[in-house]
């Protein structure tokens, strides 16, 4: 089966400035991948050339389809929120489940009442007149009301409390995810997404930095933290990145020595969270 | 086709104005027909009726026609711009709607959908005030205002209007959606700038006014175009009202100018002219997605 999405030398330049520098990866079919960068990296460019929203140089397929050229087509197996608080003040909640049960051959209709049911959002209610988390709960009752194979998610919570971001979290898990569905996200709230995820992609500058799954990367990194007379042993072993903390040092590493290690201080496994700051910083913080 | 009539729908959502503006019209002329104090007694009783009638129920369609101008010019210059504006050009991109469409759908409510607004409403305005006003004044008025033949010649002038305006201003409704499309603000003075600068460029370098000249002919000239200005004087009938004189067409037929119009390479061209100004909007929605 091939990847659902396969970018080979993904660029995008806005005048001197590059956005995407000859970007690779592929993302497969049922995974729920996390697109993870600083600000400025290319996240949204990323995102906006999967979506067809730009144009681009290099390969770029999304379910078989060019997205720039092939947007309409690609919508219909596709769907998106591109950012939070989209919907315009001026449309009705009613109106807005009409539209898209007008237009959207995949969307149910049952499937957006029962989850706007679910969070107590009334039809007639203009979006200016909602919170602006109630909007963000419109907007994924619609688009968790259409059969894609694709979602796509551009930093989904933002602006919500840590309620409503857990609650969409979990029916996304929940009510959502099946094993005909692919979801690409981006956020920088690495820690919230981290266990539903099921693969990493970091981006930094522009390039990928990392694309790896969770399980990878469990066994190939590990982290050690050692009093400073083991410093230069463990030093030895060529650390990536290291980080001072209470008084000892964290030291990390790509396919460690293990035994070696933990004769040397505590070992543990990486988080994302970690990873990320790791490889995204280089040596020494 | 499904797709268009949602979009059109959503047209009317986002702007209310489209029937509302026309409703407020009606709604006080209909007001002014109830309370209004005209002296109808005064006027020439040698008049012919037929002239009083048509002049009113045209009087009428104008007000609307020349509301709808202003209202269309205005919506055209928004219509791309204001979800670009609020970001949520994110959410329409997001459904299975190709740009084509979009554009083309936005271009159908400016030129058919809301004129065929304001003819309903100017169509509903004239039925009411013409029958207040017979009932008001029906010993002078005499049943003027109903006359099978008027009201057939009226609705031939607005459909006629509403086909050969659409095509005439072709250009000019497919350059406000370029600009729409592309402004990044001020969508008002990026519409009138370019025009400006290029009249005013012309002159000042080469003392002409070609551009200056077309541009008019283009604004002004669709009466010349659509309507022959003198079918015949036993065409007019002049009518004595105080001390003043109106001379109005007894009928309408005689103005058409079908053939004319459709014969004219002025016409064509500025339908070429319009479809590639189409097309050029079409390509800046898909490429220019934000502010």
């Amino acid at each position: 089966m091939p990847a659902l999405i396969e970018a080979l030398d993904l660029t995008k330049k806005y005048g001197a400035h590059v956005a995407l520098d000859r970007a690779n990866f592929s993302v497969e079919a049922g995974r729920i991948v996390g697109l993870i960068g600083p600000n400025g990296a290319g996240k949204t460019t990323a995102l906006r050339a999967i979506l067809g929203l730009t144009a681009y140089e290099g390969q770029l397929k999304v379910l078989g389809h060019e997205p720039f050229r092939e947007r309409t087509a690609l919508m219909h197996d596709a769907c998106f929120i591109a950012d939070v608080a989209v919907l315009p003040g001026w449309l009705r909640v009613d109106h807005a489940i009409d539209f898209v049960a007008g237009v959207h051959p995949r969307f149910r209709r049952d499937r957006a009442l029962a989850l706007l049911a679910k969070a107590d959002i009334t039809g007639e209610r203009r979006m200016r007149e909602l919170s602006k988390g109630m909007k963000t709960q419109v907007h994924l009752a619609l688009t968790m009301a259409i059969d894609a194979k694709l979602l796509v998610l551009d930093e989904p919570t933002l602006g919500l409390d840590i309620l409503a971001r857990r609650a969409f979290y979990d029916a996304l898990v929940n009510d959502y995810m099946d094993e005909t569905r692919t979801i690409l996200i981006t956020t920088h709230q690495v820690e919230e997404v981290e266990n539903l995820l099921t693969d990493v992609l970091f981006i930094d500058k522009g390039r990928i930095v990392l694309d790896s799954s969770l399980e990878d990367i469990a066994t190939r990194y590990a982290a050690v933290a050692v009093a400073a007379d083991n410093l230069d042993a463990a030093r030895a072993e060529k650390p990536f990145h290291e980080r001072p903390m209470l008084g000892k040092v964290v030291l990390y590493y790509e396919q460690p020595n293990l035994t070696k290690l933990a004769s040397l201080g505590e070992v543990h496994a990486l988080n994302v969270a970690d990873l990320f700051v790791a490889k995204l910083s280089g040596g020494a913080e | 086709m499904n797709t268009v009539i949602w979009l059109v729908r959503r047209e009317f959502w986002e702007n209310r104005a489209i029937w509302m503006i026309p409703a407020v019209i009606g709604g006080l002329m209909v007001l002014i027909a109830l309370f209004g104090r005209v002296d109808l007694m005064s006027i020439s009783p040698q008049m012919p009726v037929q002239a009083v009638g048509g002049g009113f129920l045209l009087a009428v369609g104008a007000t609307f026609f020349a509301v709808m101008s202003i209202y269309s010019t205005w919506y055209l210059l928004d219509c791309l711009y204001a979800d670009r504006k609020d970001r949520s050009v994110l959410f329409w991109k997001s459904m299975p709607i190709s740009d084509t469409t979009t554009v083309l759908s936005k271009l159908a409510t400016a030129l058919i959908v809301i004129p065929a607004v304001y003819f309903a409403g100017a169509d509903l305005t004239t039925l009411i005030m013409a029958f207040i006003v017979s009932v008001r004044w029906s010993a002078s008025i005499d049943g003027a205002l109903w006359h099978a033949n008027l009201w057939l010649q009226l609705q031939t002038l607005w459909l006629y209007m509403i086909a050969t305006t659409a095509l005439w201003y072709l250009p000019i409704a497919a350059y406000l959606l370029v600009v729409s499309a592309w402004a990044k603000r001020a969508v008002m003075l990026w519409s009138l700038l370019p025009p400006l600068t290029l009249v005013l460029a012309e002159r000042w370098f080469f003392d002409s006014h070609v551009i200056a000249d077309v541009l008019g002919k283009r604004l002004l000239g669709y009466p010349a175009q659509a309507f022959r200005d003198d079918p015949g004087s036993s065409s007019w009938v002049t009518t004595v009202v105080h001390n003043d004189t109106i001379t109005t067409p007894i009928s309408i037929w005689g103005f058409f100018n079908v053939g004319g119009f459709f014969s004219s390479a002025e016409t064509w061209i500025g339908i070429a002219v319009g479809a590639a100004l189409i097309v050029c909007a079409i390509q800046l929605r898909t490429r220019r997605t934000e502010i």
